[in-house]
Protein backbone atom coordinates (compact mmCIF):
# COMPACT_ATOMS: atom_id res chain seq x y z
CA UNK A 1 0.00 0.00 0.00
CA UNK A 2 1.25 3.45 -0.85
CA UNK A 3 0.98 5.37 2.39
CA UNK A 4 1.01 9.18 2.34
CA UNK A 5 4.24 10.71 3.56
CA UNK A 6 2.65 12.43 6.56
CA UNK A 7 1.24 9.12 7.81
CA UNK A 8 4.60 7.38 7.44
CA UNK A 9 6.33 10.19 9.34
CA UNK A 10 3.82 10.20 12.20
CA UNK A 11 3.98 6.42 12.58
CA UNK A 12 7.76 6.22 12.44
CA UNK A 13 8.34 9.09 14.86
CA UNK A 14 6.04 7.48 17.42
CA UNK A 15 7.43 3.99 16.86
CA UNK A 16 10.94 5.40 17.16
CA UNK A 17 10.09 6.94 20.54
CA UNK A 18 8.58 3.67 21.73
CA UNK A 19 11.63 1.73 20.56
CA UNK A 20 13.98 4.05 22.46
CA UNK A 21 11.91 3.91 25.64
CA UNK A 22 11.53 0.13 25.45
CA UNK A 23 15.19 -0.61 24.81
CA UNK A 24 16.95 2.05 26.87
CA UNK A 25 16.99 0.20 30.24
CA UNK A 26 18.17 -3.06 28.66
CA UNK A 27 20.99 -1.38 26.76
CA UNK A 28 22.09 0.72 29.71
CA UNK A 29 22.13 -2.27 32.07
CA UNK A 30 24.18 -4.20 29.51
CA UNK A 31 26.60 -1.30 29.16
CA UNK A 32 26.91 -0.70 32.89
CA UNK A 33 27.72 -4.34 33.58
CA UNK A 34 30.97 -4.03 31.63
CA UNK A 35 32.26 -0.95 33.43
CA UNK A 36 35.66 -1.10 35.07
CA UNK A 37 34.82 1.56 37.63
CA UNK A 38 33.43 0.97 41.11
CA UNK A 39 30.34 3.07 40.56
CA UNK A 40 28.07 3.44 37.61
CA UNK A 41 28.86 6.72 35.89
CA UNK A 42 28.35 8.27 32.53
CA UNK A 43 30.40 8.23 30.38
CA UNK A 44 31.57 4.74 31.48
CA UNK A 45 35.03 4.23 32.92
CA UNK A 46 36.23 1.59 30.50
CA UNK A 47 35.70 -2.08 29.81
CA UNK A 48 36.13 -5.00 32.17
CA UNK A 49 34.52 -8.28 33.11
CA UNK A 50 35.33 -7.91 36.81
CA UNK A 51 31.67 -7.67 37.88
CA UNK A 52 30.84 -10.92 36.16
CA UNK A 53 33.74 -12.57 37.95
CA UNK A 54 32.38 -11.12 41.17
CA UNK A 55 28.82 -12.40 40.78
CA UNK A 56 30.06 -15.80 39.64
CA UNK A 57 31.71 -16.10 43.07
CA UNK A 58 28.70 -14.89 45.07
CA UNK A 59 26.98 -17.96 46.51
CA UNK A 60 23.88 -16.09 47.69
CA UNK A 61 23.15 -14.81 44.18
CA UNK A 62 23.68 -18.23 42.65
CA UNK A 63 21.33 -19.77 45.22
CA UNK A 64 18.72 -17.10 44.59
CA UNK A 65 18.92 -17.73 40.85
CA UNK A 66 18.57 -21.48 41.38
CA UNK A 67 15.48 -20.86 43.52
CA UNK A 68 14.03 -18.66 40.80
CA UNK A 69 14.62 -21.43 38.27
CA UNK A 70 12.94 -23.94 40.59
CA UNK A 71 9.94 -21.64 41.06
CA UNK A 72 9.58 -21.13 37.31
CA UNK A 73 9.86 -24.87 36.65
CA UNK A 74 7.24 -25.78 39.25
CA UNK A 75 4.93 -23.09 37.91
CA UNK A 76 5.28 -24.33 34.32
CA UNK A 77 4.83 -28.00 35.23
CA UNK A 78 1.56 -27.21 37.01
CA UNK A 79 0.33 -24.84 34.32
CA UNK A 80 0.81 -27.17 31.34
CA UNK A 81 -1.80 -29.86 32.15
CA UNK A 82 -4.24 -27.55 33.94
CA UNK A 83 -4.13 -24.75 31.38
CA UNK A 84 -4.21 -27.10 28.40
CA UNK A 85 -7.32 -28.93 29.60
CA UNK A 86 -9.10 -25.70 30.51
CA UNK A 87 -8.15 -24.02 27.23
CA UNK A 88 -9.41 -26.94 25.15
CA UNK A 89 -12.61 -27.18 27.20
CA UNK A 90 -13.34 -23.47 26.78
CA UNK A 91 -12.71 -23.36 23.05
CA UNK A 92 -14.23 -26.68 21.94
CA UNK A 93 -17.35 -27.23 23.96
CA UNK A 94 -20.56 -25.35 24.44
CA UNK A 95 -20.44 -24.79 28.16
CA UNK A 96 -23.32 -23.77 30.31
CA UNK A 97 -22.52 -20.59 32.27
CA UNK A 98 -19.61 -19.99 29.90
CA UNK A 99 -19.53 -16.27 30.80
CA UNK A 100 -19.38 -17.12 34.50
CA UNK A 101 -16.50 -19.52 33.94
CA UNK A 102 -14.66 -16.90 31.90
CA UNK A 103 -15.06 -14.22 34.55
CA UNK A 104 -14.03 -16.72 37.24
CA UNK A 105 -10.94 -17.87 35.37
CA UNK A 106 -9.99 -14.24 34.69
CA UNK A 107 -9.94 -13.57 38.46
CA UNK A 108 -6.14 -13.87 38.61
CA UNK A 109 -6.02 -10.84 36.32
CA UNK A 110 -8.81 -8.81 37.86
CA UNK A 111 -7.65 -9.30 41.44
CA UNK A 112 -4.65 -7.00 41.89
CA UNK A 113 -1.32 -8.77 42.33
CA UNK A 114 -0.88 -7.29 45.80
CA UNK A 115 -4.30 -8.69 46.72
CA UNK A 116 -3.54 -12.15 45.34
CA UNK A 117 -0.14 -12.11 46.98
CA UNK A 118 -1.42 -11.13 50.40
CA UNK A 119 -4.35 -13.53 50.18
CA UNK A 120 -2.02 -16.40 49.33
CA UNK A 121 0.42 -15.26 52.02
CA UNK A 122 -2.32 -15.44 54.67
CA UNK A 123 -3.59 -18.76 53.30
CA UNK A 124 -0.19 -20.44 53.01
CA UNK A 125 0.82 -18.94 56.35
CA UNK A 126 -2.15 -20.53 58.04
CA UNK A 127 -1.35 -23.88 56.43
CA UNK A 128 2.25 -23.52 57.63
CA UNK A 129 3.66 -23.72 54.11
CA UNK A 130 5.63 -20.49 54.02
CA UNK A 131 9.40 -20.79 53.87
CA UNK A 132 9.31 -23.38 51.08
CA UNK A 133 9.86 -23.03 47.36
CA UNK A 134 6.90 -24.86 45.90
CA UNK A 135 4.13 -22.61 47.28
CA UNK A 136 5.81 -19.73 45.41
CA UNK A 137 5.66 -21.81 42.23
CA UNK A 138 1.96 -22.54 42.81
CA UNK A 139 1.30 -18.85 43.46
CA UNK A 140 3.10 -17.80 40.25
CA UNK A 141 1.05 -20.38 38.37
CA UNK A 142 -2.25 -19.09 39.76
CA UNK A 143 -1.61 -15.44 38.98
CA UNK A 144 -0.50 -16.08 35.38
CA UNK A 145 -2.84 -18.97 34.54
CA UNK A 146 -5.00 -16.92 32.10
CA UNK A 147 -1.95 -16.54 29.83
CA UNK A 148 -1.72 -20.31 29.50
CA UNK A 149 -5.47 -20.72 28.90
CA UNK A 150 -5.43 -17.97 26.27
CA UNK A 151 -2.53 -19.44 24.39
CA UNK A 152 -4.11 -22.91 24.29
CA UNK A 153 -7.64 -21.77 23.48
CA UNK A 154 -6.32 -19.60 20.63
CA UNK A 155 -4.70 -22.69 19.08
CA UNK A 156 -7.69 -24.91 19.78
CA UNK A 157 -9.97 -22.45 18.05
CA UNK A 158 -8.20 -23.24 14.79
CA UNK A 159 -8.81 -26.99 15.15
CA UNK A 160 -11.54 -28.32 12.87
CA UNK A 161 -13.91 -30.44 15.04
CA UNK A 162 -14.49 -32.69 12.02
CA UNK A 163 -10.93 -33.97 12.40
CA UNK A 164 -11.73 -35.40 15.83
CA UNK A 165 -14.98 -36.88 14.53
CA UNK A 166 -13.06 -38.42 11.63
CA UNK A 167 -10.60 -40.01 14.06
CA UNK A 168 -13.45 -41.38 16.14
CA UNK A 169 -15.13 -42.61 12.98
CA UNK A 170 -11.99 -44.53 12.07
CA UNK A 171 -12.27 -46.29 15.41
CA UNK A 172 -9.98 -44.22 17.62
CA UNK A 173 -11.16 -44.25 21.23
CA UNK A 174 -11.38 -40.89 23.07
CA UNK A 175 -7.91 -40.84 24.66
CA UNK A 176 -6.22 -41.79 21.37
CA UNK A 177 -8.17 -39.08 19.57
CA UNK A 178 -7.03 -36.62 22.19
CA UNK A 179 -3.38 -37.68 22.03
CA UNK A 180 -3.09 -37.97 18.25
CA UNK A 181 -5.45 -35.28 16.95
CA UNK A 182 -6.36 -32.69 19.58
CA UNK A 183 -3.04 -32.39 21.39
CA UNK A 184 -0.85 -31.97 18.27
CA UNK A 185 -3.24 -29.29 17.03
CA UNK A 186 -2.96 -27.22 20.21
CA UNK A 187 0.78 -27.85 20.62
CA UNK A 188 1.84 -24.36 19.42
CA UNK A 189 -0.41 -22.87 22.08
CA UNK A 190 0.95 -25.20 24.76
CA UNK A 191 4.53 -24.34 23.84
CA UNK A 192 4.05 -20.57 23.69
CA UNK A 193 1.92 -20.65 26.83
CA UNK A 194 4.42 -22.65 28.86
CA UNK A 195 7.36 -20.49 27.73
CA UNK A 196 5.37 -17.42 28.82
CA UNK A 197 4.56 -19.03 32.17
CA UNK A 198 8.22 -19.93 32.70
CA UNK A 199 9.67 -16.50 31.97
CA UNK A 200 6.95 -14.64 33.88
CA UNK A 201 7.49 -16.85 36.94
CA UNK A 202 11.25 -16.40 36.64
CA UNK A 203 10.74 -12.63 36.79
CA UNK A 204 7.87 -12.56 39.26
CA UNK A 205 8.61 -9.98 41.88
CA UNK A 206 5.72 -8.80 44.02
CA UNK A 207 4.20 -12.17 44.87
CA UNK A 208 7.67 -13.55 45.56
CA UNK A 209 8.41 -10.56 47.80
CA UNK A 210 5.32 -11.38 49.86
CA UNK A 211 5.84 -15.15 50.01
CA UNK A 212 9.61 -15.40 50.48
CA UNK A 213 11.66 -15.08 53.61
CA UNK A 214 15.42 -14.92 54.07
CA UNK A 215 15.81 -18.62 53.24
CA UNK A 216 13.72 -18.68 50.09
CA UNK A 217 14.48 -15.30 48.53
CA UNK A 218 14.31 -15.38 44.71
CA UNK A 219 16.59 -13.42 42.41
CA UNK A 220 14.23 -10.51 41.56
CA UNK A 221 13.58 -9.98 45.27
CA UNK A 222 17.31 -10.20 45.98
CA UNK A 223 17.99 -7.53 43.35
CA UNK A 224 15.23 -5.34 44.78
CA UNK A 225 16.65 -5.61 48.27
CA UNK A 226 20.11 -4.66 47.03
CA UNK A 227 18.82 -1.69 45.01
CA UNK A 228 17.48 -0.21 48.19
CA UNK A 229 20.85 0.05 49.85
CA UNK A 230 23.36 1.00 47.15
CA UNK A 231 23.72 0.94 43.38
CA UNK A 232 26.84 -0.94 42.28
CA UNK A 233 27.70 -2.45 38.89
CA UNK A 234 27.43 -6.02 40.18
CA UNK A 235 23.64 -5.57 40.13
CA UNK A 236 23.91 -4.73 36.45
CA UNK A 237 25.86 -7.92 35.87
CA UNK A 238 23.16 -10.02 37.59
CA UNK A 239 20.50 -8.23 35.61
CA UNK A 240 22.28 -9.36 32.46
CA UNK A 241 21.45 -12.93 33.56
CA UNK A 242 17.78 -12.01 33.21
CA UNK A 243 18.42 -10.37 29.84
CA UNK A 244 20.12 -13.57 28.68
CA UNK A 245 17.18 -15.69 29.90
CA UNK A 246 14.72 -13.41 28.12
CA UNK A 247 16.72 -13.60 24.90
CA UNK A 248 16.86 -17.39 25.18
CA UNK A 249 13.10 -17.69 25.63
CA UNK A 250 12.47 -15.35 22.69
CA UNK A 251 14.79 -17.43 20.50
CA UNK A 252 12.97 -20.62 21.59
CA UNK A 253 9.56 -19.05 20.93
CA UNK A 254 10.70 -17.97 17.50
CA UNK A 255 12.18 -21.38 16.62
CA UNK A 256 9.37 -23.54 17.99
CA UNK A 257 6.20 -21.63 17.16
CA UNK A 258 7.22 -18.34 15.52
CA UNK A 259 6.78 -14.98 17.24
CA UNK A 260 4.02 -14.14 14.77
CA UNK A 261 1.67 -16.35 16.80
CA UNK A 262 1.00 -13.33 19.04
CA UNK A 263 -0.22 -11.27 16.09
CA UNK A 264 -2.90 -13.72 14.98
CA UNK A 265 -6.35 -12.24 15.05
CA UNK A 266 -8.34 -14.25 17.53
CA UNK B 1 8.41 -64.64 11.49
CA UNK B 2 5.77 -62.62 13.30
CA UNK B 3 4.89 -63.61 16.82
CA UNK B 4 1.56 -62.64 18.22
CA UNK B 5 3.39 -60.31 20.58
CA UNK B 6 4.67 -58.24 17.68
CA UNK B 7 1.32 -58.30 15.96
CA UNK B 8 -0.19 -56.62 18.96
CA UNK B 9 2.58 -54.30 20.21
CA UNK B 10 3.09 -53.41 23.82
CA UNK B 11 2.16 -49.77 23.17
CA UNK B 12 -1.29 -50.82 22.01
CA UNK B 13 -1.77 -52.81 25.20
CA UNK B 14 -0.88 -49.75 27.26
CA UNK B 15 -3.27 -47.61 25.24
CA UNK B 16 -6.02 -50.21 25.67
CA UNK B 17 -5.49 -50.20 29.41
CA UNK B 18 -5.55 -46.40 29.46
CA UNK B 19 -8.72 -46.28 27.38
CA UNK B 20 -10.41 -48.90 29.56
CA UNK B 21 -9.46 -47.08 32.74
CA UNK B 22 -10.69 -43.80 31.28
CA UNK B 23 -14.03 -45.24 30.26
CA UNK B 24 -14.39 -46.96 33.65
CA UNK B 25 -13.65 -43.73 35.52
CA UNK B 26 -15.67 -41.51 33.22
CA UNK B 27 -18.17 -43.58 31.15
CA UNK B 28 -19.24 -42.09 27.86
CA UNK B 29 -22.73 -41.41 29.14
CA UNK B 30 -21.10 -38.73 31.32
CA UNK B 31 -19.59 -37.14 28.22
CA UNK B 32 -21.73 -34.04 28.62
CA UNK B 33 -19.87 -33.38 31.84
CA UNK B 34 -16.45 -33.81 30.24
CA UNK B 35 -15.74 -30.11 29.61
CA UNK B 36 -16.57 -29.36 33.24
CA UNK B 37 -14.18 -32.08 34.36
CA UNK B 38 -11.50 -30.50 32.17
CA UNK B 39 -12.15 -27.10 33.73
CA UNK B 40 -12.12 -28.45 37.28
CA UNK B 41 -8.34 -28.30 37.96
CA UNK B 42 -8.12 -24.70 36.75
CA UNK B 43 -11.17 -23.79 38.81
CA UNK B 44 -9.61 -25.38 41.90
CA UNK B 45 -6.36 -23.50 41.36
CA UNK B 46 -8.18 -20.18 41.10
CA UNK B 47 -10.14 -21.17 44.20
CA UNK B 48 -6.92 -20.57 46.16
CA UNK B 49 -7.27 -16.89 45.29
CA UNK B 50 -10.90 -16.83 46.34
CA UNK B 51 -10.03 -18.39 49.70
CA UNK B 52 -7.25 -15.84 50.05
CA UNK B 53 -9.76 -13.06 49.43
CA UNK B 54 -12.05 -14.47 52.12
CA UNK B 55 -9.08 -14.54 54.52
CA UNK B 56 -8.37 -10.90 53.73
CA UNK B 57 -12.01 -9.96 54.28
CA UNK B 58 -11.95 -11.80 57.60
CA UNK B 59 -8.85 -10.10 58.94
CA UNK B 60 -9.98 -6.69 57.70
CA UNK B 61 -12.83 -6.85 60.18
CA UNK B 62 -10.51 -7.03 63.19
CA UNK B 63 -8.97 -3.93 64.72
CA UNK B 64 -5.39 -4.08 65.92
CA UNK B 65 -5.30 -3.75 69.69
CA UNK B 66 -2.47 -1.27 70.33
CA UNK B 67 -1.85 -2.49 73.88
CA UNK B 68 -1.34 -6.19 73.09
CA UNK B 69 -0.53 -5.90 69.35
CA UNK B 70 -3.01 -8.66 68.63
CA UNK B 71 -6.09 -8.38 66.41
CA UNK B 72 -9.30 -7.86 68.35
CA UNK B 73 -11.75 -10.73 68.80
CA UNK B 74 -14.89 -8.92 67.79
CA UNK B 75 -15.88 -7.90 64.29
CA UNK B 76 -15.79 -4.20 63.54
CA UNK B 77 -15.78 -1.83 60.62
CA UNK B 78 -13.35 0.47 62.38
CA UNK B 79 -10.52 -0.13 59.90
CA UNK B 80 -12.69 1.04 57.03
CA UNK B 81 -13.97 4.13 58.79
CA UNK B 82 -10.43 5.05 59.73
CA UNK B 83 -9.28 4.70 56.11
CA UNK B 84 -12.09 6.89 54.84
CA UNK B 85 -11.39 9.56 57.43
CA UNK B 86 -7.62 9.66 56.90
CA UNK B 87 -6.50 12.27 54.40
CA UNK B 88 -3.28 10.38 53.62
CA UNK B 89 -5.15 7.42 52.15
CA UNK B 90 -7.25 9.69 49.97
CA UNK B 91 -4.03 11.28 48.67
CA UNK B 92 -2.53 7.88 47.89
CA UNK B 93 -5.76 6.68 46.29
CA UNK B 94 -6.06 9.79 44.17
CA UNK B 95 -2.41 9.56 43.13
CA UNK B 96 -2.85 5.93 42.02
CA UNK B 97 -6.11 6.55 40.17
CA UNK B 98 -4.86 9.64 38.34
CA UNK B 99 -1.58 7.92 37.57
CA UNK B 100 -3.19 4.81 36.12
CA UNK B 101 -5.53 6.87 33.91
CA UNK B 102 -2.63 8.96 32.56
CA UNK B 103 -0.50 5.85 32.02
CA UNK B 104 -3.37 4.07 30.22
CA UNK B 105 -3.97 7.01 27.88
CA UNK B 106 -0.26 7.37 27.06
CA UNK B 107 0.14 3.63 26.53
CA UNK B 108 -2.80 3.38 24.16
CA UNK B 109 -1.64 6.40 22.13
CA UNK B 110 1.89 5.07 21.71
CA UNK B 111 1.04 1.37 21.44
CA UNK B 112 -1.35 2.00 18.58
CA UNK B 113 1.13 3.04 15.86
CA UNK B 114 3.56 0.37 17.06
CA UNK B 115 1.05 -2.47 16.71
CA UNK B 116 -0.29 -0.97 13.50
CA UNK B 117 3.16 -0.93 11.90
CA UNK B 118 3.91 -4.40 13.26
CA UNK B 119 0.71 -5.87 11.83
CA UNK B 120 0.68 -4.00 8.52
CA UNK B 121 4.33 -3.95 7.48
CA UNK B 122 5.12 -6.02 4.41
CA UNK B 123 8.66 -6.71 5.62
CA UNK B 124 8.95 -9.86 7.75
CA UNK B 125 12.32 -8.64 8.98
CA UNK B 126 10.89 -5.39 10.35
CA UNK B 127 8.05 -7.31 11.97
CA UNK B 128 10.46 -9.65 13.68
CA UNK B 129 12.61 -6.75 14.85
CA UNK B 130 9.59 -4.96 16.33
CA UNK B 131 8.46 -8.19 18.03
CA UNK B 132 11.88 -8.82 19.55
CA UNK B 133 12.18 -5.20 20.72
CA UNK B 134 8.81 -5.70 22.38
CA UNK B 135 9.40 -9.09 23.99
CA UNK B 136 12.85 -8.40 25.34
CA UNK B 137 11.74 -5.80 27.93
CA UNK B 138 8.49 -7.75 28.51
CA UNK B 139 10.49 -10.82 29.52
CA UNK B 140 13.09 -9.01 31.60
CA UNK B 141 10.89 -8.15 34.53
CA UNK B 142 10.03 -5.02 36.38
CA UNK B 143 12.87 -4.87 38.85
CA UNK B 144 15.61 -5.03 36.25
CA UNK B 145 13.87 -2.44 34.09
CA UNK B 146 13.39 -0.10 37.04
CA UNK B 147 17.07 -0.60 37.84
CA UNK B 148 17.93 0.43 34.28
CA UNK B 149 15.93 3.63 34.76
CA UNK B 150 17.76 4.30 38.01
CA UNK B 151 21.03 4.21 36.07
CA UNK B 152 19.65 6.42 33.28
CA UNK B 153 17.83 9.00 35.37
CA UNK B 154 20.12 9.12 38.42
CA UNK B 155 22.03 12.25 39.35
CA UNK B 156 25.20 10.90 37.70
CA UNK B 157 23.16 9.02 35.14
CA UNK B 158 23.11 8.91 31.39
CA UNK B 159 20.37 11.52 31.01
CA UNK B 160 22.16 14.06 33.20
CA UNK B 161 25.43 13.20 31.48
CA UNK B 162 23.91 14.07 28.12
CA UNK B 163 22.41 17.26 29.54
CA UNK B 164 25.83 18.14 30.92
CA UNK B 165 27.35 17.88 27.43
CA UNK B 166 25.14 20.74 26.29
CA UNK B 167 25.92 22.69 29.44
CA UNK B 168 22.84 22.09 31.57
CA UNK B 169 23.26 21.58 35.31
CA UNK B 170 22.23 18.15 36.65
CA UNK B 171 18.50 17.94 37.27
CA UNK B 172 16.81 15.69 39.81
CA UNK B 173 14.92 13.34 37.50
CA UNK B 174 14.16 10.56 39.96
CA UNK B 175 11.90 10.11 42.97
CA UNK B 176 9.05 12.20 41.65
CA UNK B 177 5.61 11.52 40.19
CA UNK B 178 6.55 11.88 36.49
CA UNK B 179 9.40 9.39 36.96
CA UNK B 180 6.98 6.80 38.36
CA UNK B 181 4.50 7.39 35.54
CA UNK B 182 7.26 7.18 32.97
CA UNK B 183 8.45 3.87 34.41
CA UNK B 184 4.89 2.56 34.41
CA UNK B 185 4.34 3.53 30.77
CA UNK B 186 7.50 1.68 29.81
CA UNK B 187 6.41 -1.32 31.88
CA UNK B 188 2.93 -1.40 30.34
CA UNK B 189 3.73 -0.72 26.67
CA UNK B 190 4.38 -4.38 25.74
CA UNK B 191 1.09 -5.44 27.36
CA UNK B 192 -0.78 -2.75 25.43
CA UNK B 193 0.83 -3.62 22.09
CA UNK B 194 0.23 -7.35 22.55
CA UNK B 195 -3.44 -6.83 23.41
CA UNK B 196 -3.94 -4.41 20.50
CA UNK B 197 -2.17 -6.37 17.77
CA UNK B 198 -4.71 -9.22 17.32
CA UNK B 199 -7.55 -6.70 17.04
CA UNK B 200 -5.66 -4.71 14.41
CA UNK B 201 -4.75 -7.88 12.51
CA UNK B 202 -8.46 -8.68 12.28
CA UNK B 203 -9.17 -5.45 10.34
CA UNK B 204 -9.05 -6.21 6.61
CA UNK B 205 -6.53 -4.03 4.83
CA UNK B 206 -8.95 -3.69 1.89
CA UNK B 207 -11.26 -1.59 4.07
CA UNK B 208 -8.57 1.04 4.40
CA UNK B 209 -7.78 0.93 0.69
CA UNK B 210 -11.47 1.30 -0.06
CA UNK B 211 -11.74 4.36 2.17
CA UNK B 212 -8.64 5.76 0.50
CA UNK B 213 -9.93 5.26 -3.01
CA UNK B 214 -13.18 6.94 -2.03
CA UNK B 215 -11.12 9.99 -1.20
CA UNK B 216 -10.72 9.80 2.58
CA UNK B 217 -7.46 11.19 3.97
CA UNK B 218 -5.42 8.79 6.09
CA UNK B 219 -6.49 10.61 9.22
CA UNK B 220 -10.16 10.26 8.30
CA UNK B 221 -9.62 6.60 7.45
CA UNK B 222 -7.98 6.18 10.83
CA UNK B 223 -10.72 7.86 12.86
CA UNK B 224 -13.64 6.40 10.90
CA UNK B 225 -12.44 2.90 9.98
CA UNK B 226 -9.43 1.70 11.95
CA UNK B 227 -10.18 3.18 15.35
CA UNK B 228 -13.80 1.94 15.62
CA UNK B 229 -12.83 -1.54 14.41
CA UNK B 230 -9.93 -1.68 16.86
CA UNK B 231 -12.28 -1.24 19.80
CA UNK B 232 -11.95 -4.79 21.19
CA UNK B 233 -8.19 -4.35 21.24
CA UNK B 234 -8.40 -0.92 22.83
CA UNK B 235 -10.75 -2.25 25.51
CA UNK B 236 -8.53 -5.24 26.27
CA UNK B 237 -5.33 -3.19 26.29
CA UNK B 238 -6.87 -0.34 28.27
CA UNK B 239 -8.22 -2.69 30.91
CA UNK B 240 -4.98 -4.55 31.40
CA UNK B 241 -2.91 -1.37 31.58
CA UNK B 242 -5.39 0.39 33.86
CA UNK B 243 -5.67 -2.39 36.42
CA UNK B 244 -1.98 -3.32 36.38
CA UNK B 245 -0.74 0.25 36.78
CA UNK B 246 -3.38 1.11 39.39
CA UNK B 247 -2.14 -1.74 41.55
CA UNK B 248 1.57 -1.63 40.76
CA UNK B 249 4.12 -1.86 43.54
CA UNK B 250 7.63 -1.94 42.12
CA UNK B 251 7.71 1.24 40.02
CA UNK B 252 6.42 3.56 42.77
CA UNK B 253 8.70 1.83 45.26
CA UNK B 254 11.88 2.00 43.17
CA UNK B 255 11.42 5.11 41.02
CA UNK B 256 9.31 7.00 43.57
CA UNK B 257 11.78 6.45 46.38
CA UNK B 258 9.10 6.19 49.06
CA UNK B 259 7.63 9.62 48.41
CA UNK B 260 5.25 8.58 45.63
CA UNK B 261 3.44 5.61 47.15
CA UNK B 262 0.59 3.95 45.29
CA UNK B 263 -2.08 1.90 47.06
CA UNK B 264 -0.06 -1.31 46.82
CA UNK B 265 2.84 0.35 48.64
CA UNK B 266 0.52 1.58 51.38
CA UNK B 267 -0.80 -1.98 51.78
CA UNK B 268 2.69 -3.42 51.94
CA UNK B 269 3.68 -0.87 54.60
CA UNK B 270 0.64 -1.76 56.71
CA UNK B 271 1.59 -5.44 56.65
CA UNK B 272 5.36 -5.22 56.99
CA UNK B 273 6.20 -1.85 58.57
CA UNK B 274 3.38 -1.09 61.01
CA UNK B 275 2.31 -4.76 61.21
CA UNK B 276 -1.32 -3.69 61.26
CA UNK B 277 -2.73 -6.66 59.41
CA UNK B 278 -6.37 -5.61 59.75
CA UNK B 279 -5.70 -2.18 58.30
CA UNK B 280 -3.66 -3.63 55.42
CA UNK B 281 -6.37 -6.17 54.70
CA UNK B 282 -9.03 -3.46 54.65
CA UNK B 283 -6.95 -1.42 52.20
CA UNK B 284 -6.43 -4.51 50.03
CA UNK B 285 -10.13 -5.19 49.92
CA UNK B 286 -10.86 -1.59 48.93
CA UNK B 287 -8.30 -1.87 46.14
CA UNK B 288 -9.82 -5.15 44.94
CA UNK B 289 -13.21 -3.45 45.03
CA UNK B 290 -12.03 -0.49 42.97
CA UNK B 291 -10.30 -2.79 40.48
CA UNK B 292 -13.31 -5.08 40.07
CA UNK B 293 -15.57 -2.04 39.73
CA UNK B 294 -13.42 -0.68 36.90
CA UNK B 295 -13.26 -4.07 35.16
CA UNK B 296 -17.01 -4.66 35.58
CA UNK B 297 -17.81 -1.19 34.27
CA UNK B 298 -15.68 -1.65 31.16
CA UNK B 299 -17.02 -5.19 30.59
CA UNK B 300 -20.65 -4.04 30.70
CA UNK B 301 -19.98 -0.93 28.61
CA UNK B 302 -17.74 -2.42 25.93
CA UNK B 303 -17.66 -6.23 26.36
CA UNK B 304 -14.57 -8.26 27.18
CA UNK B 305 -12.69 -7.20 24.03
CA UNK B 306 -9.54 -9.20 23.35
CA UNK B 307 -9.62 -10.39 26.97
CA UNK B 308 -12.27 -13.01 26.21
CA UNK B 309 -11.12 -16.61 26.50
CA UNK B 310 -12.67 -19.40 24.50
CA UNK B 311 -15.14 -19.51 21.67
CA UNK B 312 -17.02 -16.26 21.42
CA UNK B 313 -14.07 -13.96 21.03
CA UNK B 314 -14.66 -11.05 18.73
Amino acid sequence: MNAPLSKTIVIWVMVGMVLIVLSAPTLVVLGASFTSGNIIAFPPDGFSLQWYAKIAMAADLRDAFMRSLAVATICTLIAIPIGTLAGIALSKYAIRFEKTFQVYLLLPFTIPLIGSGIGLMLLFGQMGMLGQIWPIGVACCVINLPFMIWAVSASAGGLDPDLELAAANCGAPPISTFLHVTLPAVMPGVISGSLLMFILALNEFLVSLLLTDARTVTLPVQIYNSIRSIITPDLAAISVVFIACAALVIALLDRLVGLDIFLKSK
Amino acid sequence: MQTSKQAYPFRWRVMDAVENTASAVWPSRFSRGLPYLMLLPAALLVLLLVIGMIQIAESSAHRLDRSTFLPSEDYTGANYSQIFSTGLYWTVLWRSLLGSVVVTALCLVFAFPYSYLMVRTSSPLLRKFLLIALFLPFFIGQVVRAYGWLIILGNQGVANGLLGLVGIEPVRLLYNYPAVLFGLVQYMLPFAVLMLAPALAAIPEELESAANSLGASWWRTFTHIVLPLAKPGLVGAGLVVLTLSLTDFAMPAILGGGSQDFIANAIYDQFFRTSDQGMGAALTLILVGIGSLAVGLVFTLFGAGTLAMGRDRK
